[in-house]
């Protein structure tokens, strides 16, 4: 386990070597400059001479390159050209608002994918099969932007049944910050209206956001159930008079959840792409909202952050599968 | 780990998400009920009566919330009670587009919504007085230009009774700090003090604790550097706080969490692209303010400020779109309040690239379009026909629309200059919202189709706003559609930038170099004569009209939604902060 | 995001398919879910190959005194602020869309196939690289590599097809190493080999038509997410610019006219929708035909 540990570290390593040669080639072929885009119209070149300084602008690029790893090793994303502040302190700001979503989503998707495709596979072919699968197939095509922007018309325009954009109703104070996910430091502070606001708040883009992995966990569920629910074990259980929710829960649900943990890890990297949309949409403060707003202004120093910061993500989850799948079943070896 | 144990574990994790969605699910029952009761608002009503609500809660939930507060830290202590102790009666909601928000400190303020907050925190020595060339004193009780052979002097009494929030006098050496501060650090709006004013360290000094004495060249004009020092550039901060938290950039940072001003409200705390909440200064020196507490959000689509207005998530929204101010003209709420910009959305036109080198082409262009449809039908009434380079509002407006579309006379104007129909112009417009409340995009496929009429090719080429000024800067753009603001409330703020090939700015950016043009504009700016004055800017603004590089598309006005129970609102944009909330109250 | 259902997709094509069996594409062509994803894709085949046909008026005309009008018999789907025909509108739109999903996996495919084929067939350092790279590429949410991608290029629609191209080709990349790694210890491979047919001969006759199919299935899928993605671009900005016809510019200038001028956004949501999942029903009939272990 140890050497399989620090296999896939290392090999975490070369990945985010290469994904940082990958960001900064391209702040290289950005075609504006990024001193002009700081200091606006009226700058004078003084100041623009002295921005470029500052950042380093006018030197080599594989000098760039190297002190902005030396810098990064650091802990020191370097500073962000939009927000002039500390690109490391913009993501600290921002991360949590994004985990705190996508844990939501992810909880939408597993709670409606999973039970969703049990009930599709168990009523194969009947109406609620049919519903799953349409369901599903909506999930899986439908723009995320657009659906974003028809739950708020629908639910906080039109019916007022949810709160509108934003993580929490404006006149509340944040609850103080331990983790940065206000429903979790709501409850270490055990602030009531906080934790029912910032719930209130999560549920329309959590929903967004969860449609698309509900949909293919719904899908993976399904299918995983339907094989395991064929196969000799199963059938020999159910012919030894094992009443049908046992044999669902204890054997096919436990069988079918393989290809299910691929799907989660699989689908989790989906949803940081799938924040980008979202949060520009419900005015969600994290991360996908903050790479959006710099990328528009061509901040590269906090796109790189953001970038750097979630290519870590899909690694650590895909390794997070692979222990679940030792621990869902040891024969399979883990690496 | 046994395999039934994972099971039960991932069961365990399933019901957790159950009871969480439950609980999201659940409040929609009684808001089913009506839709008069928004959510939001009921979670509102929840905070205002928390310190009864404490003594019934059956859980110890709420009581904790002052506890746990109490003991983590001392500003989130302070917000917590403070926001426990003021009611949404006594709060005011004001939602925007505020993500140009950058900084709160004074000295690098310059984004309209860093500057709306700066202006509630802060004081200036002068402050504008709306539709009025002169000045009304605020920190300073009076001051006064004198000629001193060499150079101005102009001279700043300032009011004894002026102190900041932390009890300390407003002296003339937090003045001199202050503006100091500025010039060192540098920042975005620091060229106001150093270019435009040529003002200097060495010639800012304090005479006695109540008098400033400032020395400007001879090339400087003393009348605007006045209305420069009615601008967020030059309000005063407290020395003592700010020293004693500089840090390594003289408290910039500490600022943008922080007040240190004389201003009716002090920063509480600024949650980054989010929202910025204000508390009225219980020291405040002038009257106190009405409303105990202001929380700006940022808010960027229009059809959300319209949803605000209408639940009453918000008392007062900023920059509502032609569509959404007719869909509030019914609102028994809520009404809209319509305010002029000193904004000009314009497109400059390349006086050196073929075939808009030839005044002729310039000069059909502007009669090709229909102004009356951008204006009427694509704004809706969010902007006013302007099309001198003056706008309304400003000194030295005249209110001359000359062009009106006649597509004949256009065609025929631009078959003499020898220009073959099919000729292609590429168009560099910016990406996202015009003011006005229209997308860039939508007013550039208007000017397109309308200019095809003549036969002229426009291609659109939509790129992020920084990247057009690099261009634009460059005197690479063929034609530029882009919008222009005075950087104080000053004609010279728009006619230096539009007629001075020298100053590097608008007329530049065109390659438009009218050496007798730009002259007339700087005799206008030091000229001490209001009469005078005021005429030569009406010989300045006409040659410019037909002789000029631009087609002056509108003057956006803003639209913004308010509340009926919200009283004293009032916008002015060339008033610093152009909305004073210390004057609003609530019913 | 729906690019990102390509390593879904990955996982159930993962190993090589045996070969085509005609019988078994006509019975699952013959599932109505099948059916109807390619009525719907034929239908908007149609309407895009004869848009200038179809189409009542040019999409780009302007009628500002007729703008924001409701569907009715004169405008089909109504108009939109400068007054421009929606329905017109919508029929280029299919085109562009279209385009852009074949344009995508065109570049992706062939670059992940020629990847793929280094690496399965020359192995070593050469299928080290090529792995590696793919994990790099791996790591990035697809839709921020994307948009930085199209931020640093600049934003308009061949940049943001190139930027979705970039990081969809690795997925070509490991299906095809994958098969060719199974198939070239295959008899008949080995036969070849051993009679001495060149090595170009051998990818070319035997390894790609075999791993053909599963590159089918992938790109059927791929055709879909390529153009939410794509639209995704555009919707943020960083994609077509308008006055494009593009479905994710209309659905973005429509966003704020959802609750009063619902037709704006909704039809072109609606053209993403039908066409994406006519591409996922497809894909599906495609999988079950050519891949039997995934019937179900």
């Amino acid at each position: 386990m140890a050497r399989f540990l620090i296999r896939r570290l290392a090999g975490l390593v070369l990945v985010l070597a290469g994904v940082s040669v990958i960001t900064f080639a391209l702040t290289q072929v950005v075609p504006i400059d990024p001193a002009l885009a700081a200091l606006g119209q009226n700058a004078r070149e003084d100041q623009i001479q002295a921005f470029r300084h500052a950042y380093g602008l006018d030197r080599p690029p594989v000098q760039q390159y190297i002190s902005y790893i030396g810098r990064l090793l650091h802990g020191n994303f370097g500073l962000s050209i939009r927000t002039r502040r500390p690109v490391a302190d913009d993501l600290r700001d921002y991360m949590p608002a994004t985990i705190e979503l996508s844990l939501a989503a992810m909880g939408v998707s597993l709670l409606l994918g999973i039970s969703l495709g049990i009930v599709a596979a168990v009523q194969h072919n009947g109406w609620v099969d049919g519903l799953a699968r349409i369901f599903a197939l909506v999930g899986g095509s439908l723009p995320i932007f657009f659906l974003g922007l028809l739950v708020l018309a629908l639910f906080y325009t039109k019916l007022r049944w949810l709160p509108g954009p934003g993580r929490l109703d404006p006149y509340l104070t944040p609850p103080p910050r331990v983790t940065g996910m206000y429903t979790i430091d709501s409850l270490l502070a055990r602030n009531g209206p906080t934790l029912r606001s910032s719930l209130l708040h999560l549920v329309l883009p959590a929903l967004t956001l969860g449609y698309f992995s509900t949909a293919v966990l719904l899908r993976m569920t399904r299918s995983a159930m339907l094989e395991v629910l064929q196969q000799d074990y199963v059938r020999t259980a159910r012919a030894k008079g094992l009443r049908g929710s046992v044999v669902l829960l204890r054997h096919a649900l436990k069988n079918s959840m393989i290809p299910v943990l691929t799907t989660i890890g699989v689908t989790f990297g989906s949803l940081l792409s799938g924040a980008v949309l979202t949060e520009t949409i419900f005015a969600w403060p994290g991360l996908g909202r903050y790479a959006t707003a710099s990328a528009v202004s061509l901040d590269f120093p906090a796109v790189m952050g953001v970038t750097l910061v979630s290519a870590v993500v899909y690694p650590v989850v895909n390794l997070l599968v692979d222990i679940g799948y030792h621990v869902l079943d040891p024969r399979i070896g883990v690496g | 780990m046994s395999r039934s144990n994972l099971l039960v574990r991932m069961l365990a994790m399933l019901a957790v998400v159950a009871v969480v969605l439950a609980a999201c699910g659940g409040p929609t029952a009684p808001t089913s009920t009506g839709a008069t009761t928004a959510p939001v608002a009921s979670a509102a009503a929840g905070v205002t009566t928390a310190p009864a609500a404490v003594t019934e809660a059956p859980t110890t939930m709420t009581t904790a919330t002052a506890v746990v507060a109490a003991t983590a830290g001392t500003t989130t202590a302070e917000a917590a009670t403070s926001g426990a102790a003021v009611s949404p009666q006594q709060t005011l909601l004001f939602s925007g587009d505020l993500s140009d928000q950058i900084s709160l400190d004074p000295a690098v303020a310059y984004e309209f919504g860093g500057i709306q907050v700066v202006g509630q925190t802060y004081e200036t020595l002068v402050s504008p007085d709306p539709g009025n060339p002169t000045l009304k004193p605020l920190l300073a009780k009076k001051w006064d230009t004198k000629d001193s052979g060499d150079m101005w002097t102009v001279t700043f009494n300032l009011d004894e009774k002026a102190k900041f929030a932390s009890g300390r006098s407003v002296t003339a050496d937090d003045v001199v700090y202050s503006w100091s501060r500025a010039l060192d650090l540098n920042k975005s709006p620091a060229f106001l003090f150093s270019d435009i004013s040529k003002l200097k360290k060495e010639n800012i000094k304090a005479v006695d604790p109540q008098t400033v004495e400032v020395r400007l060249p001879k090339t400087a004009s003393p009348t605007v550097f006045l209305s420069i020092c009615s601008f967020t550039l030059a309000a005063v901060v407290d020395k003592q706080v700010v020293q004693a938290n500089a840090g390594s950039d003289m408290g910039s940072t500490w600022l943008n969490d922080h007040s240190a001003g004389s201003g009716p409200y002090v920063l509480d705390r600024w949650e980054r692209s989010t929202q910025v909440t204000l508390n009225a200064n219980p020291t405040y020196w002038g009257t106190a303010p009405a409303l105990k507490r202001v929380i700006m959000r940022n808010v960027t689509e229009v059809s959300n400020l319209q949803s605000a207005i209408e639940t009453g998530d918000a008392d007062i929204v900023q920059d509502l779109g032609a569509e959404q101010v007719k869909a509030l003209a019914n609102n028994p709420d809520a009404q809209v309040v319509k305010a002029d910009s000193t904004l000009l959305v314009y497109i400059g036109m390349n006086a050196k690239s073929p075939p808009l080198d030839k005044p002729e082409v310039r000069e059909a262009i502007r009669y090709a379009i229909n102004y009356d449809e951008i204006v009427n039908n694509l704004l809706g009434g969010n902007g006013k026909l302007v099309q001198e380079i003056i706008p309304n509002g400003l000194f030295g407006h005249t209110g001359e629309n000359p062009f009106k579309q006649d597509v004949a006379k256009a065609k025929d104007m631009l078959t003499k200059a020898g220009v073959a129909a099919g000729t292609q112009i590429e168009l560099l417009i910016p990406a996202g919202p015009a003011p006005g409340g229209i997308d860039w995009s939508i007013l550039a496929a208007k000017v397109q189709s309308d200019l095809q009429q003549i036969g002229l090719k426009i291609n659109i080429k939509q790129i992020q706003q920084s990247e057009l000024l690099n261009t634009y800067r460059a005197q690479k753009g063929q034609m530029v559609m882009i919008n222009w603001g005075p950087d104080f409330p000053d004609p010279d703020g728009n006619v230096t930038p539009f007629t001075s090939y020298a100053a590097k700015s608008i007329a530049w950016r065109n390659a438009w170099d009218a050496p007798d043009i730009a002259k007339l504009g700087q005799d206008a700016a030091l000229e001490q004569d209001n009469t005078k004055r005021a005429a030569l800017y009406k010989q300045l603004t006409e040659r410019v009209l037909h002789e000029g590089p631009y087609v002056i598309l509108y003057q956006p006005t803003r639209a913004f939604g308010v509340r009926k129970n919200v009283q004293g609102f009032t916008y002015d944009p060339a008033d610093t902060p152009s909305i004073s909330f210390w004057r609003i109250s609530k019913q | 995001m729906a690019i990102t259902n390509t390593p879904v997709a990955l996982t159930a094509a993962d190993e090589p398919a045996p070969v085509v069996r005609r019988r078994r594409i006509g019975q699952s062509f013959r599932q109505p879910a099948v059916v109807a994803g390619i009525i719907v894709l034929v239908v908007f085949a149609l309407a895009a190959l004869f848009a200038p046909l179809l189409s009542p008026s040019d999409p780009l005309v302007q009628q500002v005194i007729n703008g924001l009008q409701p569907p009715s018999a004169s405008h089909l789907m109504g108009t939109d602020k400068l007054g421009r025909d929606i329905f017109s509108r919508m029929l280029y739109g299919t085109r562009i869309s279209l385009l852009v999903g074949v344009g995508v996996v065109a570049i992706a495919a062939g670059l992940g196939t020629l990847l793929g084929l280094v690496a399965g067939y020359a192995g070593g350092l050469a299928d080290e690289l090529v792995m590696r790279i793919t994990d790099i590429f791996f790591a990035f949410p697809a839709l921020i590599l994307a948009m930085a991608i199209a931020a640093a290029l600049g934003p308009n629609l061949r940049n943001a097809l190139i930027a979705i191209a970039a990081v969809t080709w690795p997925v070509y990349a490991r299906l095809i190493r994958g098969q060719v790694l199974s198939l070239k210890e295959r008899e008949f491979v080995l036969a070849a080999r051993s009679i001495g047919v060149p090595r170009w001969r051998i990818i070319l006759r035997h390894l790609l038509p075999n791993a053909l199919a599963p590159l089918l299935v992938q790109s059927t899928f791929d055709l879909g997410a390529a153009i939410t993605a794509v639209a995704g671009l555009s919707f943020i900005g960083f994609g077509a610019q308008p006055p494009t016809p593009e479905w994710g510019v209309m659905i973005s200038e429509g966003r704020n006219y959802l609750a009063t001028q619902w037709w704006l956004a909704t039809f072109p949501a609606l053209g993403i929708l039908l066409v994406v999942a006519g591409f996922n029903l497809l894909g599906d009939g495609l999988r079950d035909a050519l891949d039997p272990r995934l019937r179900k």
